[in-house]
């Protein structure tokens, strides 16, 4: 019987899933969008961002526009395998799970 | 991470990714209108065309149409609470139609001025490059709806080189109203149906 996948832990906690899903299919979202899509209070997405971050999933930029400071949130490539990844081991354990 | 998922747990894990995808990729949608703005701007032209014989109508009703959509997209867009996030495919689509106004307002006034100019060429040229642009678009979004219509262009395109300066108005009245006012009408419908869906799936 073939060893079914372990799942990324960072990816896996609902909120930063997500997140990384929101950020696959767009260019780059602020802040504000992220939170208004997800419900989320700003220190908890603050919190799960920086962990998306210093996974090297998403890349931060910090800017001025018009005077207001804006945070701009990208998913990188390494956040794409992830989440690609992820996917794929959801399948399998699925695919498992059908089957039993 | 594994041993205490039970299925349900990671169906909703699915679903999660499923929803927020099509969360980000909704930004792009929501054009529909201006298919019917535009065609409801060709008719306006034509018809102030056809009554006066005023051979600026079609530069003015164009230039009012671009400031009128222009001002309406500043409007729809103006200082949001949360500003939507640009897509890939938003951009590429966006810049298609941005790319073929420019160059239909550059050569068909230059047209205009020169003197070289009559009804045919000016259907010939107009099909041909909505029909290029809504054959891209098309392509990427995987529309065949609007593939369908870059076919009636170009058939159109195709038909004002053989055709007689009445028959090669009918074609482009014909053309608009299935491009622009069907189709438009179509593309609304199936946007607030994807907004009901979206609501739904939040």
């Amino acid at each position: 019987m073939p060893e079914l996948p372990e799942l990324n832990p960072i990816i896996h906690g609902k909120l930063r899933l997500a997140l990384l899903s929101l950020l696959a299919g767009v260019e780059e979202a602020e802040f504000t969008w992220l939170r208004s899509r997800t419900g989320s209070t700003d220190g908890n997405l603050g919190a799960q961002l920086t962990k998306l971050e210093e996974a090297g999933y998403v890349a931060v930029e910090k800017k001025f526009v018009q005077r207001k400071p804006q945070t701009i949130y990208r998913i990188s490539e390494n956040g794409r395998c992830a989440l690609s990844e992820y996917v794929q081991a959801l399948k399998l354990l699925l695919g498992g799970a059908m089957g039993n | 991470m594994t041993s205490d998922m039970s299925e349900s747990e990671l169906k909703e894990r699915v679903q999660l990714i499923e929803s927020m995808i099509f969360e980000g990729r909704r930004t792009t949608e929501s054009w529909g209108w201006s298919f019917l703005f535009w065609g409801v701007a060709y008719y306006v032209a034509i018809g102030w065309t056809a009554w006066t014989h005023y051979g600026l109508a079609w530069l003015i009703t164009m230039v009012s149409a671009s400031l009128l959509m222009w001002a309406i997209v500043k409007s729809k867009t103006k200082k949001p609470e949360v500003k939507k996030p640009d897509t890939t495919v938003g951009r590429a689509i966006f810049s298609i139609w941005i790319a073929m106004g420019i160059s239909m307002s550059v050569l068909l006034t230059a047209m205009g001025f020169s003197g070289r100019f009559n009804a045919q060429m000016f259907v010939a040229v107009v099909g041909a490059m909505l029909g290029t642009s809504n054959a891209a678009s098309g392509m990427i979004l995987r529309w065949k709806a609007q593939f369908a219509c870059a076919l009636v262009w170009w058939a159109a395109a195709a038909a004002a080189c053989f055709a007689t300066v009445d028959q090669s108005t009918v074609v482009f009245l014909v053309a608009i109203f299935f491009c622009q006012i069907v189709f438009g009408a179509y593309a609304m419908s199936c946007e607030a149906r994807a907004r009901r869906q979206g609501a739904l799936h939040a």
